[in-house]
């Protein structure tokens, strides 16, 4: 089975015009590289250099927040290990080829060591997104401490470390160096974000749960972004301590590490030519403005700052693009230039051997054991014994805040529960983050659609590949590979004619639809769904009822749901649980439980007490 | 050994003054208020114009109160409450309005260390321990605070709306409760206890335009440890603030200095919960 589209609505990954724009500017760079130093002047010259390698430092910044949402004031801290490790290596050791190898080396190891061990501090389950920020303003705070206490008078405390040999290089060659380094790393990172992978930067940054519940270790994802990007701080830091032959605490300090920032939020995050322009204009304009009034102009930039983060979120970039675009559309109406088009995307089911196997057991592939959930003194759920076996829909019911999305909320992640025992496909869950409990077999849906607004279709579903077909870093690939069932779904709505639309365009009807084929697209074996049929048409409903009938019977998925539409439950169910005030009522058939004067009482509100206790 | 208890308490009670407003509005709107190294150097610089117009050094701390709370007010119908949604944005523009304030201080004032006069001077005789009378009043001070504070929110009617808005936004709105009003009030009140805190601690050091820095990332760390109620953060006052005490006593100032932050993140990265009670 295979899909082909190609799409008139939005445009998606790498579409050739975005994709001309910036290997056009990169083109104009390098030329500016090339000829800049016999057309500049001796202080501008110099001053570039500078602002270049503040520039590489940035694009980590970029990709960092702009992309994936990690607010670091700390990219200074590792350009100043970066720089420290020249300057300690070329004052204390010597200057050699051998040294500034090892030089480097050792300062790109210790940055990215330092980074690990800011992202195990940092992202813990439930931490807030600001506690990186916090964290990483902690970090040069930290590091400029530990260089004014001067160990063994090896860092020169404040005054730093002047005048030690370095790289026996002309000016020219230093500013053909730093020019490179910006071109080669804004290719690189541009190259990385708009790669398959890439998309689950954005992912990340606009609802990191859901990556979570797919599968997705976004823990180990940030913590290597933050590493990549202690790298290349580190690497820019070291050029900065090779040319300037000056290494001050101040190259590590927040303060600067702040300036990174502001960098990025006025050239327009999230857009990686945009903060490398916004620092190298702003640093050369600093180089010159400031010396007349130095304060003056830090209070301008704190101005503009505020306002273009109230008012021009996206920063100056997209202002300018839209500008640029707007003339190479001209440009292009009044030539034969290649028609914009955008990748055209491809679906096919997945061969019998690329398809996970299921897992073996005679057991039932979830079974729960006096779960209970508090929160603090109020008991959400108690004592839950249950099992549910293969090719089996088990429809849990109940009134309003009877505690049942806790219990899906309870199978899926491993530190909900405070009480009790999970066992799924007979490995027991531990304390464990919901990535790992996917990796069991355990798809979740939520009761509120939860997705990726600004991505595409077609990126949402090579999102719920990711674990299991891990995406390439530095090329967007347009064939995507899906188990049938949820191909089956993306035919069935219309979806796959839409692979290339935005989510935030779907209607709610398509939304539901596509989460669901997101899910199954993980290869679950025990599937919980939270009102899948919510909101949804009478048509939609029962297409939603087939499939899951299907997948029960054929592929022999345990399904666990919850539904307040009680005929739906009816048509498809093969038990019912009934769930009230976090105990588990009833566990029958479906006539067991329709029949049932107990659910009559708690789903009429009649004479609940007596009921219960009577019974 | 009773200097070194008084000195944790004192210690811990300069923290508490300090976090108390980064710990309303943490509370009230779920973000850190990244200007608040910014509002305690306008504290300590009320405190040295209130000295140099030659008024009353009692007069610093109410002097203080009211400029934070007008400064406050002024940030949060300008800026602040136009990113409520965007919380990120928000930490990051009270972080440039923190800027701000701090290079206006510096084109008024310039950039040199300068002195306040104290209120308070000498020294008191306890258990045969000589201690600094004004850091004894700053522990007055810390539990005035907490008592003053903790009344308005469990005993007032606004305390009662603010504690709605809380729990649960909208729920508050639909009962009637002006949520935009609860948030503009606790962000303002939230100001002028930093500005409040700058005036008190001003007469233990100098001042000069960055003098909030050193204060940010503790009371950052102290505020993320309680979650959002006074009585976790004094207990997280007392532990933090006591174990910098100690670490400075007995192994050196420098560690001490990071004690805070580095036991708050150990603390943080075991226990997600912290010290707040919920």
């Amino acid at each position: 089975m295979v899909f082909q589209m190609n799409s008139k609505g939005e445009k998606a990954g790498i579409n050739r015009k975005k994709s001309l724009f910036f290997w056009l500017v990169v083109f104009l760079a390098a030329l500016f590289v090339m000829v800049g130093p016999y057309v500049l002047d001796r202080y501008t010259v110099n001053i570039l250099i500078r602002s270049f390698l503040y520039a590489v430092a940035v694009l980590t910044v970029d990709v960092l927040w702009g992309y994936t949402g990690i607010l670091t004031f700390g990219q200074s801290a590792f350009f100043g290990i970066g720089a420290y490790a020249a300057g300690l290596m070329f004052t204390h050791i010597g200057f050699g080829p051998g040294e500034a190898l090892v030089a480097i080396i050792l300062g790109v190891g210790v940055a990215m060591a330092v980074a690990w061990l800011v992202g195990w501090v940092s992202f813990w389950h439930r931490a807030t997104p600001f506690y990186v920020a916090v964290i990483t303003l902690v970090l040069p705070i930290i590091v400029v401490q530990l260089l004014y206490s001067n160990p063994q008078k090896l860092t020169g405390s404040s005054s730093g470390l002047v005048g030690f040999p370095s790289f026996f290089l002309s000016v020219e060659g230093w500013f053909w160096i730093a020019g490179g380094l910006v071109i080669i790393f804004t290719t690189i990172a541009w190259q990385f974000v708009n790669s398959n992978f890439g998309k689950v930067l954005i992912a990340i940054r606009e609802n990191e749960d859901r990556c979570l519940y797919l599968g997705i270790n976004t823990t180990r994802i940030k913590t290597g972004l933050l590493m990549a990007g202690a790298a290349i701080a580190a690497i820019a830091g070291y050029c900065y301590a090779g040319f300037t032959v000056v290494v001050a605490p101040e190259i590590a300090g927040f303060v600067f590490g702040t300036e990174l920032v502001i960098y990025t939020a006025l050239g327009g995050r999230g857009t990686l030519i945009g903060p490398v322009i916004g620092a190298i204009f702003i640093d050369l304009t600093s180089a010159y403005l400031s010396g007349n009034l130095p304060f003056v102009w830090k209070l301008i930039v704190g101005a503009i700052f505020v306002t273009v983060i109230v008012l021009l979120p996206q920063g100056v970039a997209p202002l300018i693009a839209r500008w640029v675009r707007a003339v190479i559309d001209q440009f292009k109406k009044n030539s034969f230039g290649p028609k914009d088009s955008t990748p055209v995307q491809q679906l096919h089911s997945l061969e019998h051997n690329e398809r996970t196997p299921q897992p073996k057991t005679d057991k039932a592939p979830l079974r729960i054991e006096g779960l209970s959930r508090n929160y603090g003194s109020l008991r959400v759920l108690s004592d839950i014994t249950l099992e549910a076996r293969g090719s089996e829909i088990v429809s849990i019911v109940g009134p309003n805040g009877a505690g049942k999305t806790t219990l899906m909320r309870c199978i899926s992640n491993g530190f909900e529960p405070t009480g009790g025992r999970v066992w799924v496909n007979d490995v027991e869950v531990g304390r464990i983050a919901p990535h790992s409990v996917v990796k069991l077999g355990v798809g979740r849906s939520f009761q509120n659609t939860s997705l990726f607004a600004s991505l595409t279709v077609g990126e949402c579903l090579r999102l719920a590949r990711f674990r299991l077909s891990r995406p390439s870093m530095f090329s967007y690939q347009t064939n995507l590979g899906l188990p049938e069932a949820a191909l089956h779904i993306l035919t069935a709505t219309g979806l796959a004619e839409q692979l290339n639309e935005k989510v935030i365009n779907l209607p709610h009807g398509l939304k539901r639809a596509l989460e669901l084929s997101m899910v199954l697209a993980t290869e679950p074996t025990i599937l919980l769904l939270d009102e899948p049929t919510a909101g949804l048409t009478k048509t939609e409903r029962s297409l939603i009822g087939d499939i899951l009938v299907n997948l029960a019977r054929r592929d022999g998925l345990c399904i666990l749901l919850i539904e307040h539409d009680l005929d739906f439950v009816r048509d498809i169910s093969s038990r019912i649980v009934v769930l009230h005030q976090g105990k588990l009522l009833l566990d029958g058939t479906v006539e067991d439980v329709v029949s049932s004067d107990l659910v009559r009482a708690i789903y009429s509100g009649e004479q609940l007490a007596e009921s219960v206790e009577g019974n | 050994m009773v200097a070194l208890v008084l000195d944790i308490i004192s210690s811990s009670a300069i923290l508490f003054i300090i976090s108390a407003g980064l710990l309303i509005i943490f509370g009230v709107m779920k973000i850190l208020n990244f200007a608040h190294a910014g509002l305690l150097s306008v504290g300590g610089y009320t405190a040295l114009t209130v000295t140099q117009l030659g008024w009353s050094p009692w007069l610093a701390a109410p002097m203080a109160l009211l400029v934070g709370f007008f400064v406050g007010a002024l940030i949060e119908q300008t800026v602040m409450r136009w990113l409520y949604a965007r919380s990120l944005d928000a930490i990051l523009a009270a972080w440039g309005l923190g800027m701000i304030l701090v290079q206006l201080i510096t084109i008024t004032y310039g950039r040199q260390i300068q002195f306040v006069q104290t209120p308070l001077s000498g020294a008191i005789t306890i258990f045969d321990e000589t201690y600094s009378l004004y850091r004894l009043f700053l522990i007055v001070v810390a539990i005035a605070l907490g008592v003053i504070l903790t009344y308005i929110f469990k005993g007032t009617r606004l305390g009662l709306n603010t504690r709605a808005v809380i729990m649960n936004d909208s729920l508050a709105q639909a009962l009637g409760i002006n949520s935009a009003w609860v948030r503009f009030l606790s962000f303002s009140l939230g100001c002028a206890l930093a500005t409040m805190a700058g005036a008190f601690i001003t007469p233990l050091a100098s001042v000069d335009p960055n003098m909030g820095f050193s204060w940010l990332v503790s009371s950052f760390m102290i505020v993320l440890l309680s979650g959002a109620s006074l009585a976790s953060l004094a207990i997280s006052a007392l532990v933090l603030g006591g174990a910098q005490v100690l670490v400075s006593t007995f192994i050196n100032p420098v560690a001490g200095g990071m004690t805070i932050v580095v036991l708050a993140a150990i603390i943080l990265r075991i226990y997600p919960d912290g010290f707040s009670n919920e």
